[in-house]
């Protein structure tokens, strides 16, 4: 009942407290929720609302008309006998690249196989860059071959492509230049570094004046306006870390980076057997660590190793502190540390409260686990014991019983006589095999047998 | 001035207008909500944004008859389980031995003692699925077994993890009482 009326007062304090509380969130919130409300619409089939299913109509539409005229343009060129740059290297950005596409379009057309090269163009425009680099490759060693095979190309044709392809290099050439002064442009912001293990904490400092406004985005779904903010990844994987500054005099830059935080091992570990017997059992470990590839093991007394799975024999009893550290492929590591391994693990002791002699005489003590089963000797049951020493004294304090081996227990008598039934006190000192000391009292009902 | 209504049904055309009055309204409210449910305030603001683009794209199920704000309210707390089951994997788990506690000796927390701020403090510190079942039973007012499905656990686990919870609140509390207390003595 009490406990209800303390339950009450409890749920009363955070309802009446807490409910219907008002907290203004941040204004990044609100960017935030807004870009991500915008981002997901564009996902969805809203009408009225630009999305996915808008623009790949669009796409879908732009590509057929590409097609239709790549088609009719193909068609053109062997009516027309190889006069144009073929349309596919506008969409190119590599110009080294595209000069084999097009010398092979030329080479090929010249052969008169044009349904591959159509299929080799239309395929090129759609790959990304590096995979087109390495698919270009092996156009090129194709048509080597080609030509090796054909080596029937007349001279016309051969000094045609040549110079085509000059004037594809020039033109490349000046794309390159105006690509890399675009990549020299000086980063916006800095970060304390680009990897490391999760958590990893970095900090990014903006090299512009603090009088701009920035807006941060960690690619994880973080916003920051700060100047030099800091951040961490909790969980691992690339974030491309963005950073929009907008000057005073309003001109926006933008610049970005590519964060890798490694993913974190976890260290843990088990021993086989369960309670094991110091010195007496070899202990086998057992690695559940994830992500590991590599581990460091400490038993504790010195000896180390380094495999995954060791085993491991203690020379002599007492309490290890075991440790385990783990790396992932990244180097990031983790431990566990198991601090008094073999702590009480398998040893004990312990005694019944009550017990009824045999009233026939006595017996002198010696039991088993298996004859004892009227429980007519008090005795302990126990597990990795040493050094044991057990005496039992009357209410009045006087020692009636004593016994240093422990499977020896008392059968109730006293010099010969069956004790008075009641309460006595017993008392245990020794040492488990794990060099650990116990120290143990207690009462026992001294119980008289019915029959 | 929109009415509920109003905005209701400019959400539900996807208005942007009426998305962000709607934010405006009841972000204040939602945001106190989903930081019963957090670790701190980024992760609430986290759980604040999912519960509105939650709120937009479902906003026609919302069928007009209930209260709009305990509907609001209600998918902020799915929207904070969900968020609890994603991250589950991800926090680190703290023993429960740690906080086994014993009961203390008092019997009631005067209302006016404490702030709702350190109010929340408490509730933040707790593991999380202690905050998950007090926050559930005690503030929401479900029933242990409507808890046990919601969270994808047994009712005894939901149970005892109520009262552990408890334990640490009431400890977290007198604590609190103790230290405001020396404090006010000392003036």
């Amino acid at each position: 009942m009490k406990e209800k009326k303390e339950d009450k007062n409890l749920r009363d304090l955070f309802r009446h407290k807490l409910d219907n509380i008002e907290i203004t969130p941040g204004a990044s919130a609100k960017t935030g929720l807004m870009r991500k409300l915008g981002r997901k619409e564009f996902l969805r089939f809203i009408p009225g609302r630009f999305n996915i299913y808008y623009l790949g109509g669009i796409v879908a539409a732009t590509v057929a008309a590409t097609a239709i005229l790549i088609f009719s343009g193909s068609e053109d060129d062997k009516k027309s006998e190889r006069s144009h740059v073929p349309p596919v290297d506008l969409m190119m950005e590599d110009f080294t690249d595209s000069m084999y596409v097009s010398e092979e379009k030329q080479i090929i057309q010249d052969s008169g196989i044009s349904k591959t090269t159509e299929d080799i163009s239309a395929e090129s425009a759609v790959y990304d860059l590096e995979e087109r680099s390495s698919e270009n490759i092996n156009i090129q060693s194709k048509q080597k071959n080609t030509i090796r095979e054909k080596d029937y190309l007349s001279i016309s044709d051969i000094t045609g492509s040549i110079s085509k392809s000059n004037l594809l290099i020039d033109t490349g050439a000046d794309r390159n230049n105006l690509k890399s002064k675009l990549l020299k442009k000086e980063p916006l912001f800095e970060p304390s570094v680009t990897s490391g293990c999760t958590p990893l904490k970095i900090r990014f400092i903006s090299n512009s004046g603090s009088s701009c406004s920035f807006h941060w985005s960690f690619g994880d779904g973080g916003y920051s306006n700060e100047k030099d903010p800091e951040w961490i990844f909790d969980i691992s994987g690339e974030y491309k870390v963005t950073l929009n500054v907008l000057h005073s005099d309003g001109s926006k830059e933008i610049s970005s980076a590519v964060i890798t935080a490694y993913p974190k091992p976890v260290a843990r570990f088990e021993m086989l057997p369960e309670d094991a017997v110091i010195p007496d059992d070899e202990i086998q470990f057992i690695n559940y660590s994830t992500i590991a590839v590599k581990s460091k093991w400490e038993f504790g007394d010195g000896a180390a190793s380094d495999l995954f799975e060791p085993r491991h024999k203690y020379e002599k009893s007492g309490n290890y502190t075991i440790r385990l550290i783990v790396y992932s492929e990244y180097g990031c590591a983790d431990s566990i540390v198991l601090v008094n391994a073999f702590a009480g693990s398998g040893s004990f002791i312990d005694f019944p409260n009550a017990f009824i002699p045999n009233p026939g005489g006595p017996t002198g003590g010696y039991y088993s686990f298996t004859s004892d089963e009227a429980a007519s000797i008090f005795h302990p049951v126990f597990s990795g014991v040493s050094d044991y020493q057990l005496r039992i004294f009357s209410k009045h304090g006087i020692l009636i019983f004593e016994s240093n081996d422990i499977n020896m227990g008392w059968d109730g008598y006293f010099n010969g006589q069956l004790c008075e039934p009641g309460v006595y006190i017993w008392k245990v000192r020794g040492s488990f095999r794990n060099g650990e000391p116990f120290t143990k009292m207690g009462d026992l009902t001294l119980l008289k047998d019915s029959q | 001035m929109l009415s509920d209504r109003q905005i209701i049904e400019g959400c539900a055309k996807h208005d942007r207008k009426a998305q962000q009055i709607l934010y405006d309204k009841y972000s204040r409210f939602l945001l106190g909500v989903c930081l019963r449910y957090a670790t701190d305030r980024a992760e609430a603001e986290d759980i604040l944004q999912d519960s509105f683009l939650k709120i937009f794209f479902s906003i026609r199920d919302f069928s007009g008859t209930g209260s709009f704000i305990g509907w609001l309210r209600k998918v902020a707390v799915n929207t904070a389980i969900t968020h609890y089951h994603k991250n589950l994997k991800y926090r680190y788990h703290i023993d429960i031995e740690d906080y086994v506690s014993a009961e203390t000796g008092v019997s009631s927390f005067e209302e006016d003692f404490y702030t709702s701020d350190e109010l929340y403090k408490i509730l933040n510190e707790l593991p999380a699925g202690y905050r998950m079942v007090f926050n559930l039973y005690a503030i929401e007012g479900y029933k242990h077994k409507e808890i046990a499905k919601l969270l994808g656990i047994d009712t005894n686990t939901s149970k005892s993890q109520y009262s552990r919870a408890r334990a640490v609140i009431r400890e977290k509390l007198e604590i609190l009482r103790r230290l405001k207390s020396n404090y006010s003595d000392s003036k």
